[in-house]
């Protein structure tokens, strides 16, 4: 069934898109990610325009986060405070994220930004999740226990000023890292049109070392609404959020999710994790692949202003 | 069918008006519709252009001097068109050239092929044929003076993939010495705004007659009130996006919840 997007100004078939949102939606239920990165792509490559995709992809962000923000409630996995802080930095670097949107688009290099950003963070990300999967799993099947966080343990975030502590997590440490983080992660998951969770999570837990039962809870709680603010910075500033294809998504999206859910409990840790990093690379391999082979058509047209800009 | 025939039956009508202005008017055109709506089930559609030339004493497929010309044109639009080039391995949008207030939607009807209607600058003049488009550019361009045209040619060719850009030759259709008909295909994706419909009647290379409609292609019901919303209270339709997203995904949590 054909429907007409009213913002992207094209006919899509409906089913297409339920589909796609289930299907993310089912990885994202099973690996516990938001998966903004699989989405946004997966909409450039079927056609809809890269800043409609960006820009309603972080609508449907808010969708899955919150249907998971509420089961992390209910099991008080959330620590308020850090997440606070965490938002404040988010808002800001969501913020910063629509102006250069903005920027990019108009000289014609939001395309390369966004590929070039995917090959960067999900080649590094995917590649430290291989890694630390296959060492985890090879260490399952030799006996042997990974070693334990001992509880005095520092790095050089702890030596920074401004020290504030987070009952929740057990933490006593500096704004700093946390609101820098913050504004990163909404920086990009503004541009790029993620959650930036599969980014959240392993920064909060190797960087700030947040217990492990908080840190999904705390990351969802402060993607749901960085991405809310994106979702309204996007409104005002690109007007390329389409709500009909945002609800087509979100649909899809929690559906599979639950399915996704109920896969991943069947699933050991590690598998997962080795599972997860395989896909990010492989997103991030594709990108990297349309970068360095010789485009079908070197020329591409962009509206700049008039009808349908 | 019905709407054909009282279209046909509202053209005659003009069409007999002309004939007590003798010369002042050669050529009578109409349209099947003034307005294309633009719902959530609109996948395309297409509009017929019906028309009498008088005097012209026309055969069909025995041309007597006698050309027609018809032309849908989009409201302009600025357009960048970019080429990318290899910088550091990997291949990045490099020139770019803008072309400013060209329509957004063009399409051409003939009755033979439009470099036989008449002279190049005739054609250029009146902008008929994708040859003949008046594609202005901007001052400001990196491109070099001798990829100019490569530029010209890749804009219309990407325009033409994606179905904006259209020249149907020899597709004027005479239902009768002097009565014509053609059918113009609208894509799904025309952009909504007030387009001009033009038919030009030659003869010997000369323009005899010419007409102009105008066709309005606008959104309705649902799809208007969104793109309203988006476009004019964007803030309102930022919350609104916001609160319905949340509300799904919540509703999903109650829907699925498994204790």
């Amino acid at each position: 069934m054909q429907l007409y997007l009213p913002i992207a100004e094209i006919p899509v078939n409906i089913f297409v898109i339920f589909a796609m949102g289930g299907a993310v939606g089912f990885l994202s239920g099973l690996f516990g990610i938001g998966g903004g990165f699989l989405l946004t792509p997966l909409l450039i490559f079927s056609g809809i325009p890269p800043a409609v995709s960006v820009a309603t992809v972080t609508t449907q962000v808010v969708a899955s986060s919150a249907s998971a923000v509420v089961s992390y409630w209910r099991r008080k996995a959330i620590d308020f405070k850090l997440a606070t802080i965490l938002l404040a930095g988010g808002v800001f670097g969501s913020l910063v994220g629509v102006i250069l949107f903005d920027i990019l688009q108009s000289v014609g290099q939001l395309d390369l930004v966004i590929s070039l950003s995917y090959v960067t963070f999900l080649g590094a990300i995917g590649g430290l999740m291989l890694f630390e999967s296959v060492r985890a799993i090879r260490r399952r099947k030799a006996g042997t226990a990974p070693s334990a966080r001992r509880p005095g343990q520092h790095n050089w975030i702890h030596g920074l000023p401004l020290k504030v502590r987070f009952r929740r997590s057990k933490l006593y440490v500096s704004v700093i890292p946390v609101v820098g983080l913050g504004t990163i992660i909404g920086f990009l998951g503004t541009v790029l049109g993620i959650g930036g969770g599969f980014m959240m999570v392993p920064a909060l837990i190797y960087l700030l070392r947040v217990p492990t039962s908080i840190v999904i809870g705390t990351s969802l709680f402060q993607i749901l609404f960085t991405m809310a603010a994106a979702t309204i910075f996007h409104s005002i500033g690109t007007k390329t959020v389409d709500i009909v294809l945002a609800m087509t998504l979100m649909i899809g999206g929690v559906i599979g999710a639950q399915f996704g859910a109920r896969m991943g409990q069947k699933l050991r840790g590690d598998q997962l994790r080795l599972l997860l990093a395989l896909l990010v690379l492989g997103v991030g391999m594709r990108f990297a692949v349309d970068l360095l082979l010789i485009p079908d058509d070197f020329y591409s047209i962009a509206i700049r202003k008039g009808a349908g800009s | 069918m019905i709407r054909l025939l009282a279209f046909l039956g509202v053209f005659l009508f003009a069409a007999s008006s002309a004939g007590n202005a003798q010369n002042a008017r050669d050529l009578v055109t109409a349209l099947s519709a003034n307005v294309v709506s633009i719902q959530s089930n609109f996948t395309g559609t297409e509009i017929v252009v019906f028309g009498q030339a008088s005097h012209i004493a026309r055969q069909p497929n025995a041309p007597d001097g006698f050309e027609l010309a018809i032309v849908v044109e989009g409201p302009p639009q600025d357009i960048t068109t970019r080429r990318k080039g290899r910088f550091l391995g990997v291949w990045v949008n490099r020139e770019a050239e803008r072309f400013q207030g060209v329509p957004s939607f063009y399409a051409v009807a003939s009755t033979s092929n439009i470099g036989d209607i008449a002279d190049r600058n005739v054609l250029d003049d009146l902008g008929i044929g994708l040859n003949h488009l008046n594609l202005a550019v901007s001052g400001v361009s990196n491109v070099a003076l001798s990829d100019r045209d490569d530029f010209r040619r890749a804009f219309v060719r990407l325009r033409e993939e994606a179905g904006l850009y259209a020249e149907q030759q020899t597709s004027i259709e005479f239902l009768t010495e002097t009565m014509f008909r053609t059918n113009i295909p609208l894509p799904a994706n025309i952009p909504v705004g007030d387009y001009k419909v033009k038919s030009f009647l030659f003869n010997q290379g000369k323009l005899v007659s010419q007409t102009e409609e105008t066709l309005a292609v606008a959104k309705i019901g649902f799809e208007q009130i969104t793109f309203e919303l988006a476009q004019n209270y964007s803030l309102l339709y930022g919350f609104l996006a916001v609160a319905l997203a949340i509300f799904t995904g919540w509703m999903a949590s109650i829907i699925f919840r498994k204790d």
